[in-house]
Formats: structure tokens, C-alpha cells, sequence
């Protein structure tokens, strides 16, 4: 949305390259900065800056509902990728082991299994059921819906850091194959998230994703 | 109607109603909504019926003990705090809510529980004091031990010689959340006009905790009296839905020398009374033993002087 030239490269050991453990992270001349905050703020320091159109109230709602997605969404995608017995067995541990041998995969991915656990159990979400989180994720699209209304993109013409992020999140939701598609489910519910994402996607990455999945309107 | 429903939460302390966010937060919705709970304020989470504080019964038996569900369940006994907002204000809510709980949450837990001043001299020393014997000897340390956890797992996993960055990165996101706080509040008293809403008693909640309480070490409390908006919205609060509670906080507040003026004639009392009941001991003990005897042949001489001499009641004798 910046119109900056990036390459991406896949690592299977892209999360111990990275300073904070988690990406994505971004490798620019000698520094490496990791995680949408930073990155944002490190681009924003080198002058380009999505959201400076902004006021001071909007700036605060723009922060408030980024940081809504990465409560709801992210937690019920981290969620259902390893805790919901049935899509771990069949398609994370899989994936998530697919780049070492055995028995590595094995143990690295039951490693990552019980830290997610772990977190889940220290944020509340331990004891939930597939539905509740369904529920919320529910209640979280329909916030976005409404906050979004007819407008194309969150703050009205311009496209901002939680349109970004907004979309990287249902995209992903939209076009992965999972043992069931409730989820997806949720989102296609809301039908102006899903104009939302396919003019992004045609806006922004239509020329380059050629023969890659793109969002299915069935 | 069936038995009202009782709330279980911690009790007040330091001038707040509620010493404990959860408990503040739920009570501030309740007295929001005007709902008729009976509030149990205890000190000792093992007497609530869920083992943690707090606890709503409601009134068919159930025991609720999740914030957010115990709002939820008051909202559909038509406690309804948020009932004039529009759709689009009740997503700002949900947003707002997460924003507090990514940003404010972990430090809020760091100053109280794991900034090692604050927590040995106000938050433990609290707790200790208010739990009934023998809970005050491990109960604070074992919740010491599950906030650090929990705060780790929110922050990640950190390696020590990062702590410090990790520190200030922490404060840095909670000065800059209660700036944006500050600015969606503008000049308004509540966040969505003129009645408060729940996410008024979110926001109250953390704010009482950070703006009122007198700790050693509040670099948050710097950043956020600066924020004057967010202090009168505060204390709007506080005198407007807890006005006795709130009346506590003047007398601790005008000279730090006046609690300790109050416990003297206690302190005083005690140890007098303390020095009295070694003296007893010690000449009960002489007496009976046999140490020292007491004349009373002659009138001349006191118990008092012939007491530590020896005894030389031959005459009796």
C-alpha cells in the first residue's frame, strides 16, 4: 500500500531469525525489524506513513480496533490451528513439521503446540469450546462490518495500517483449506468484508499473484 | 422474583471501593445500571463460591465468575449499561476493551505485582493484612507467582538481559494508550456522551487503580495526572456512583503524617500494654518460684522495695 519494493523469502527458520521470536520481520540494509508495530513505526521513521490523513480521535480508534483484531482474530486462529484436535491432527502438525526431517518435525511441532496452550490458558482462552470462539469471532467481524460500513476501506478513501492489517487476516481465514470451514464461514457472512478484501486484493496484489489462490465467493 | 443475586469481591482499600481491577470494574458497571446485587466485600477468595473474586450468584444458583461473562449476564437481566449506544459505538466498545486489555493490562500487572517496591511495600503488604491467618503467608506469594506468569506469556518470552528494553517498551505502549484515551474522551464526561456505558467501568477501573493509589514507584502516575481530562473523569466517577467510599481518600491524602498520628494512641497502648504484661510475667514468676517473698508484717516496708532483695522476712519466719 506503500508502493515500496519488497522481495519475500520463505524460511523454515524464520522465527529464530527473527530478534523477537515471532514474524514477519523485515531485513533492511543492517537492521532487522520484526512484528507489524515496529515495522510500521520504522517505515513511518524513514517517511512513509499510511496515516497521517488522520486526526487525533481516529488515530485512537484505528489503534483500538488493530488492537481488537489481534485480540480476536489472531487468538482464534492461533486457536483453532492448535488447540481443535481435528485441524491439528490432520493439517498443522503436518505443515508446521513439513521442513525437517524425522523425528524433528515431531517434536518441534509439539513443542509449539503446548507453548500455544500454554498462552491460551493464561489469557482465559484455555477452557473455551470451538463454539464460543466461533462466537467471537462472530461478534469480531460484526464490529468490523459495522466500523467499516459502505466506505471503502476504514477511514473512507485512503487505505490505513488496520486495512492492512484487516485484510492480511481475513484473506488468510478466506483461503485456507481447514478441516472445517466454520470459520470462513463467519466471514463470508459479512458481505462487505468480503467486497473489502476482493478490491485490495485486486487493487494491490492482482498483478503479482498470478496462478495463487484467490478468495472463492461461493 | 427468585434470591437476588450477590456479588463476591475483593474489598475496598486505599481509597477505592475495590482493591482489585475485575472486582472494581464489575462493581462500577452494577452501580452504573442501578442493579439490585448484594455485594459481599471479602478478603479471602477461598470463601467465594467459585474460589475466585470475583463471583456473581445469580439468581437462579449459578456461579459466573469471568468479568466479561458476569457483564454479559447482568446485560440480559436487563442491566443494561450500553442499551442507547448504536452498533457502531458498541464495536468502538469492543475495540477500546481490547485496546485496555493489550496495552494497560501488562503494566498495570508489572506496578503492582512484579516492581519489586510496589509490591512489598503496598500490594503484598495489603493482602497480608487483609486475608485471615494462615492465607496471608502464601496466598500473595502464590499470586504474585501466577501474574508473572501471565504476564510473560502476554509479552512473550523474554530474555533476561532484555528486561529493561522490555520495560520501557511496555510503559512506552501504556503512555501512549492513556494519550489516546485522553483524546477520545475529548472534553465529554463519559465516552459516548452524556451516560456512562460499560466501557466506562473498564476504563474507570484501570484509571482508579493507576491515578489513586499512593504507590513508591509510579512512573505511569506522572504521565497520567498530565492527563487532566482522564483525572477529572476519574474522580467524576469515584464522587458521583461511590461517594462514601470515595470520602476515605481525603484524610491519607492532605499529610502523609496524619495515618501515623492515628495509629500512635494505639501504638502507644499496645506497647505500654506490652510492657505490663512482661512485668507481670516476670514478678509472678519470682514470686512463685520462691525468688523473692513479700512482707506484710511491717507496714514500713513497700512491697516494692523488698522485692528485688533478698528475702529477709526472718521475723516471719
Amino acid at each position: 500500500m506503500c508502493n515500496l519494493p519488497i522481495k519475500v523469502v520463505c524460511r523454515a527458520n524464520a522465527e529464530y531469525m527473527s530478534p523477537s521470536g515471532k514474524v514477519p520481520f523485515i531485513h533492511v540494509g543492517n537492521q532487522v525489524v520484526s512484528e507489524l508495530g515496529p515495522i510500521v513505526q520504522f517505515v513511518k521513521a524513514k517517511g512513509h506513513s499510511l496515516s497521517d490523513g488522520l486526526d487525533e480521535v481516529q488515530k485512537a480508534e484505528m489503534k483500538a480496533y488493530m488492537e481488537l483484531v489481534n485480540n480476536m482474530l489472531l487468538t482464534a486462529e492461533l486457536y483453532l490451528q492448535w488447540c481443535d484436535e481435528a485441524t491439528v491432527g490432520e493439517i498443522t502438525h503436518a505443515r508446521y513439521g513439513s521442513p525437517y526431517p524425522w523425528p524433528l518435525n515431531r517434536i518441534l511441532a509439539y513443542q509449539k503446540q503446548w507453548e500455544v496452550k500454554r498462552k491460551m490458558k493464561a489469557i482465559g482462552w484455555g477452557k473455551k469450546t470451538l463454539d464460543q470462539v466461533l462466537e467471537d469471532v462472530d461478534q469480531c467481524c460484526q464490529a468490523l462490518s459495522q466500523r467499516l460500513g459502505t466506505q471503502p476501506y476504514f477511514f473512507n478513501k485512503q487505505p490505513t495500517e488496520l486495512d492492512a492489517l484487516v485484510f492480511g487476516h481475513l484473506y488468510t481465514i478466506l483461503t485456507t483449506q481447514l478441516t472445517n470451514d466454520e470459520l470462513s464461514e463467519k466471514v463470508k457472512n459479512y458481505s462487505n468484508l468480503l467486497a473489502f478484501c476482493r478490491r485490495i486484493e485486486q487493487h494491490y496484489f492482482e498483478d503479482r499473484a498470478k496462478g495463487s489462490s484467490s478468495i472463492r465467493l461461493s | 422474583m427468585a434470591a437476588p443475586m450477590e456479588l463476591f469481591c475483593w474489598s475496598g482499600g486505599w481509597g477505592l471501593p475495590s482493591v482489585d481491577l475485575d472486582s472494581l470494574a464489575v462493581l462500577t458497571y452494577a452501580r452504573f445500571t442501578g442493579a439490585p446485587l448484594k455485594v459481599h466485600k471479602i478478603s479471602n477468595p477461598w470463601r467465594s463460591p467459585s474460589g475466585t473474586l470475583p463471583a456473581l450468584r445469580t439468581s437462579h444458583g449459578e456461579v459466573i465468575s469471568v468479568p466479561h461473562k458476569i457483564i454479559t449476564h447482568l446485560r440480559k437481566e436487563k442491566f443494561n449499561a450500553d442499551y442507547d449506544l448504536s452498533a457502531r459505538q458498541g464495536a468502538d466498545t469492543l475495540a477500546f476493551v481490547s485496546l485496555l486489555e493489550e496495552k494497560l493490562l501488562p503494566v498495570l500487572i508489572h506496578t503492582f505485582w512484579i516492581d519489586a517496591k510496589n509490591y512489598v511495600e503496598v500490594t503484598r503488604k495489603w493482602y497480608a493484612e487483609a486475608m485471615p491467618f494462615p492465607l496471608n503467608f502464601f496466598l500473595p506469594g502464590r499470586m504474585q507467582r501466577q501474574h508473572m506468569e501471565r504476564l510473560q506469556l502476554l509479552c512473550g518470552e523474554h530474555r533476561p538481559e532484555h528486561e529493561e528494553e522490555l520495560e520501557k517498551e511496555l510503559y512506552q505502549d501504556a503512555r501512549e494508550c492513556l494519550t489516546l484515551l485522553s483524546q477520545r474522551l475529548g472534553s465529554q464526561k463519559f465516552f459516548f456522551g452524556d451516560a456512562p456505558a460499560s466501557l466506562d467501568a473498564f476504563v474507570f477501573s484501570y484509571l482508579a487503580l493507576l491515578l489513586q493509589v499512593k504507590l513508591p514507584s509510579g512512573k505511569l502516575q506522572a504521565h497520567l495526572r498530565g492527563l487532566h481530562n482522564l483525572c477529572a473523569y476519574c474522580t467524576h466517577i469515584l464522587s458521583l456512583y461511590f461517594p462514601w467510599d470515595g470520602a476515605e481518600v481525603p484524610p491519607p491524602r492532605q499529610t502523609p503524617v496524619s495515618p501515623e498520628t492515628e495509629e500512635e494512641p494505639y501504638r502507644r497502648r499496645t506497647q505500654v500494654l506490652s510492657v505490663l504484661a512482661g512485668l507481670a510475667a516476670m514478678v509472678g514468676y519470682a514470686l512463685l518460684s520462691g525468688i523473692v517473698s513479700v512482707q506484710r508484717a511491717t507496714p514500713a516496708r513497700t512491697p516494692g522495695t523488698g522485692a528485688l532483695g533478698m528475702a529477709e522476712g526472718d521475723e516471719e519466719e
